[in-house]
């Protein structure tokens, strides 16, 4: 199929498919259009990888349009600012509104050929978002069904639901494929858009305060990117990507770097920004989702992919990775002590985009493809997790993990994918591991002496990381016995649809590592990047050290089904707890307390709260996040 | 050449096989010489081996379905995590895999709703918290001197690790005190805290489950121990020697001092425990410097 | 199967679970755990878990309180098991039979295997009851293999 097509499918098909949503209210439409839509994405965006990477030069009434609609997105977020009172939504939509109509009419910048440029960064870009925000869309129409159940609406709001979702989702496509900064920003401004409308969907009062601090972070990182705009413009006189990354390095060419590094972060939400992902988890959890896996956060990653091949031996790069290091540690410790399950899991979001964000920064070809591989695998994991959490949500009615005791026993089947997602978070031989053990190995043959201090805050964070979910895991596993089941485990075909598929993608994703680093990430790699990882048949070897891969899957296996044989084979009576001997008699979770009277036994997960604050400590981690934040435009100069 | 390569399968498939035996025999030791330090005869040296088929022939209770497989997971795990040891592969991987035997054990006394056996397994949550960061770090300074993770290149040195890393080594005892369940730091299962802990992390193994839990911890002691060895690699014997001289020091010290909260463990271990390593890596990173 | 009679000879762990002694006893069945002694020549440790015991050490009388709590944890220990009754109160309730609050006697509750009078029942004694306990246990332990 002709490849301009492609594009105008991935790009263009959505946001289409979200206005038919928007005017058709109505439900079966709504499965109809999204199911299309979905099928549509995922075919075409794959049609796209296959047909590899190209330059492309749209009609010039897309340059029109592309202005008039960036105008009055802009002014939308003035009037936003206005409605709401809120001055610093004001002041920053007025800091991008005049420059972008000085840049436009006055220096008439913007003239880049060709406007897209796809390269094999974009396609694998594409193919995360299509996938992944395909089936969370697909998934959202359970869910959101559900979700107006429980709040007892009078007529459906899912229309405007649907429209933001799809529309992300095309917006997404269109960043990852533009050349020219404008369209980026055009499109990075549309992301802010859809995140702000679908954070304050619900409509409840912390819902729109919070979509109102989303709103303002990802203002600042816009304001950025106009300041990256002027500076390519007037010091350079393009602002084309492709152009851009070949000036050679000086203060000026990073300083330009250094704004659009400084509005990545404000996407994938690093310290201090990390206020927006966090106040998020208000929102219906497809839309987390959506933002915290496939989507929004990964525009961010995806600027910062893109810039850094000119800023390796920087001491912009080397800022970066300090900035990705110290969100990891901080953002685990911060999971520790949290007891909201969605909460965790934007804590590890951020954590994990730390890491990536650190393996860009270092910059090597190793730790490059470490970043890759994360990408992936935090992508399919994190939406899942997502995914699970939704369901148990609607089900257990609560959102503290504590309230979540005995998963396995209540929904037997989305806690199982759900342990198996969390341990794919964090253990080998899966693939987030995989990707965190080539960031170790890259970070130690990096030769930076400085890296010490990144390997210290990696090595520590990542132990915490392990403690926050072995916690949550082991909560879901506890077996109360009088454990009732909630009802049955009815699961409508869009929730198996996208659960069982992002199931899936773990696991033969996983199993098939080699493969998958062989086909898509290290044909991913900038072209002047030469990644000596070798893959043999058992191991991936990256020089420095070997990942056995195929062993300890099958190894896994083997361990699993004898483990159960054996439980099958010598079986056991199952026994009350040991409670001293004062266990009740009919009664295996309560115990005999003062004068014969019974007390239900209560278990609590490990917290640190004694030890550190969660506010205090983000406090703190603002601070110092500001002063790394700082350093970051210090460091052009060197 | 050919029969090289038998020799490099079969000699660490022998190993695997044997390690758990090994670590009861170690055990058996460990027993044997802290009742020498208390003047006492102690049990004969095969008496962990009673212990555990005893406990297999023993009638089986269970505290959740699931349990079996975790105990036998923390086993398996150990044992791949020694495997790959002992095929001189990757030492990052190597405590990756420890990662995976400690989550059965700790989510097997989580799962079941007993007080003592969930405020062992959150201890035994905060030992591996503590002695984690300690191995990768381990790692990690065995890389700057080696230039490699795998454990094939340290077994082919000409020259001990040990003489570049001593604070490293010493920055293994904490964890060596840890792995063992001794004093100081033996929150998660004390064998002297019957009164607040019973049996801790193990209170809710009983029969099977526990001999099969009894030679995962053998097995990861083998585990530990073997790194021990990787600092005097060449010869081996040295090594083995070494080992042994720290796992008496382990013991003195388990005679000598009484327990100590996690509090302390955790603070010990993230502060002394990462500053000698650093300080060994600082040195290393300096000697480099000075030689040019 | 040899082995395994074996094993569970040279490897009895014990409960003590004192069911309202004057203490008296308990003090000799420590003093049989101490250095002095050293029980753990034998294997024995004193475990303190039930579902980890094969020998039930048991003192005092066991009264209408603690009752529930004896048999508690005699069902949580897995077979094959023995039961020890040290002292003169857990054999028949001694100078405490007959008064309402006590059973009289630790048999009234569960099945006892061994009896160690006493009082107090002396350390040597104790470990003589073992000894003997020891060979019921291979009793069963023969039965149960067949």
């Amino acid at each position: 199929m002709n490849q301009e097509i492609l594009i105008a499918l991935t790009v263009g098909v959505p946001p289409l498919a979200g206005f038919g949503c928007l005017i058709l209210n109505n439900k079966i439409a709504r499965r109809v259009i999204v199911g299309l839509t979905s099928l549509i994405l995922i075919g075409s965006s794959l049609l796209l990888y296959n047909s590899g990477g190209l330059h492309y030069e749209p009609a010039p009434i897309f340059e029109i349009l592309v202005l008039v609609f960036d105008l009055i997105l802009l002014t939308y977020f003035l009037y936003t600012g206005f409605k709401y009172k809120n001055i610093l939504v004001i002041g920053l939509s007025i800091l991008q509104l005049f420059p972008v109509l000085y840049f436009e009419f006055i220096l008439h910048g913007a003239e880049v050929t060709p406007l897209i440029i796809i390269d094999n960064l974009s396609l694998l870009m594409s193919l995360i978002i299509s996938i992944i925000g395909s089936l969370v869309v697909i998934y959202a129409l359970s869910y959101m069904d559900e979700h107006e159940e429980h709040l007892h609406l009078h007529g459906s709001r899912q229309n405007r639901f649907f429209f933001f979702m799809l529309l992300l989702l095309g917006a997404m496509n269109g960043l990852v494929f533009s050349n020219s900064l404008y369209w980026l920003y055009f499109f990075w401004e549309i992301t802010t858009l859809c995140s702000y409308e679908l954070i304050r969907h619900d409509g409840t009062e912390i819902a729109i305060k919070n979509s109102l601090t989303a709103l303002w972070m990802n203002l600042v990182g816009g304001v950025a990117f106009v300041a990256a705009l002027f500076i390519g413009q007037l010091y350079f006189h393009t602002i084309a990507i492709d152009k851009i990354l070949k000036l050679s390095p000086n203060p000026i060419v990073l300083m330009l770097f250094a704004s659009l590094a400084f509005a990545a972060f404000t996407k994938s939400a690093q310290f201090p920004f990390n206020k927006w992902l966090q106040g998020a988890m208000v929102a219906p959890t497809p839309v987390n989702a959506s933002l915290d896996s496939g989507t929004m956060v990964n525009a961010g990653i995806y600027l910062i992919l893109k810039i850094a091949p000119p800023l390796s031996n920087t001491a912009l790069g080397y800022s970066i990775a300090l900035i990705g290091a110290f969100t990891f540690l901080i953002s685990a410790f911060l999971a520790l002590n949290e007891r909201v399950s969605k909460g965790i899991l934007a804590y590890s979001t951020i954590g994990n985009l730390g890491l990536i964000t650190m393996c860009v920064g270092i910059n090597t070809p190793l730790s490059y493809t470490a970043a890759l591989t994360l990408l992936v695998f935090h992508s399919i994991s994190k939406g899942l997790l997502f995914l699970c959490v939704g369901v148990v949500e609607n089900r257990v009615q609560s959102t503290l993990i504590e309230d979540w005791e005995g998963l396995l026993r209540r929904l037997p089947a989305t806690s199982l994918i759900m342990i198996v997602a969390m341990m794919s978070m964090f253990l080998p031989p899966f693939g987030m591991l995989l990707g965190k053990w080539v960031a170790i190995d890259a970070l130690t043959s990096s030769y930076y002496i400085s890296s010490m201090l990144i390997i210290l805050i990696i090595v520590l964070g990542s132990a915490a990381t392990s403690v926050y979910y072995i916690k949550w895991l082991a909560y879901l596993t506890v077996l109360p016995m009088d454990g009732e089941k909630y009802g049955n485990e009815k699961v409508t075909w869009p929730y198996s649809i996208s659960m069982l598929s992002l199931f899936g993608l773990i696991v033969t994703l996983g199993a098939g590592i080699s493969s998958i680093l062989n086909l898509i990430i290290l044909p991913t790699l900038p072209e002047d990047y030469y990644s000596n990882i070798s893959l043999t048949l058992l191991n991936v070897d990256t020089g420095v050290g070997s990942f056995v891969t195929y062993p300890i899957w099958i190894l896994t296996i083997i361990i699993i089904m004898s483990g159960y044989f054996i439980a099958k084979k010598k079986g056991g009576v199952i026994k009350p707890p040991y409670l001293s001997g004062e266990n009740v008699a009919d009664d295996p979770t309560g115990f005999r307390s003062t004068a014969d009277g019974i007390v239900k036994i209560e278990t609590s997960a490990q917290f640190f709260e004694q030890e550190y604050n969660n506010d205090r400590l983000i406090e703190i981690a603002k601070i110092i996040g500001s002063i790394i934040m700082m350093l970051l435009f210090f460091a052009v100069m060197f | 050449m050919a029969e090289n390569n038998i020799l490099n399968i079969v000699l660490p498939v022998i190993l695997v096989l044997f390690a758990p035996i090994l670590g009861g025999f170690i055990m058996g030791i460990d027993r044997k010489l802290t009742a020498r330090m208390q003047s006492r005869m102690g049990p004969p040296l095969i008496q962990p081996f009673y212990d555990v088929i005893k406990l297999w022939g023993k009638q089986p209770f269970i505290s959740s379905s699931i349990q079996p497989i975790l105990a036998f997971g923390y086993f398996a795990f150990s044992l791949t995590s020694f495997a790959l040891l002992a095929f001189g592969q990757d030492l990052l991987l190597i405590i990756f895999t420890v990662a995976i035997a400690d989550l059965c054990l700790i989510v097997a006394s989580l799962n079941s709703k007993s007080p003592y056996s969930v405020l062992g397994g959150k201890r035994e949550l905060i030992s591996m918290m503590s002695y984690e960061p300690i191995l990768l770090l381990m790692a990690i300074s065995i890389y700057y001197v080696t230039g490699s993770f795998m454990v094939q290149r340290i077994l082919s040195l000409n020259y001990p690790l040990l003489t570049y890393l001593p604070l490293v080594f010493l920055a293994l005892i904490p964890v060596l005190i840890i792995d063992l369940k001794k004093s100081p730091y033996d929150v998660s299962a004390s064998a002297h805290a019957h009164q607040e802990l019973v049996r801790g992390v193990f209170t809710e193994f009983s029969g099977y489950t526990l001999a099969l839990v009894e030679l995962g911890h053998w097995t990861k002691i083998v585990l530990m121990l073997s790194l021990v060895t990787l600092f005097w690699a060449t010869p081996i014997i040295i090594g083995i020697f070494l080992a042994l001289i720290l796992f008496f020091v382990v013991l003195v010290i388990d005679n000598v001092y009484p327990r100590l909260n996690w509090k302390s463990m955790l603070k010990t271990t993230w502060s002394v425990g990462v500053l000698l390593i650093i300080a060994n890596i600082v040195g290393l990173i300096s000697r480099v410097v000075m030689r040019i | 199967m040899k082995i395994m009679t074996k094993a569970r000879l040279k490897s009895p762990w014990v409960l003590h679970y004192d069911c309202g002694s004057c203490n008296g006893c308990d003090i000799e069945i420590l003093a049989a755990l101490t250095p002095k002694f050293d029980a753990e020549r034998f294997g024995i440790v004193n475990i303190g878990d039930p579902k980890q015991a094969d020998v039930m050490l048991l003192t005092g009388p066991s009264n209408k309180r603690n009752q529930r709590v004896l048999k508690n944890l005699y069902d949580q220990m897995p077979e094959p098991k023995v039961v020890i009754a040290i002292g003169e109160c857990a054999c028949s309730g001694a100078i405490f039979h007959n008064c309402p609050n006590t059973n009289g006697g630790v048999d009234k509750v569960i099945p006892i295997d061994v009896y160690v009078p006493g009082c107090a029942a002396r350390p040597e004694q104790i470990v003589d009851g073992v000894v003997l306990a020891l060979q019921k246990l291979a009793e069963k332990s023969e039965k149960e293999v067949g």
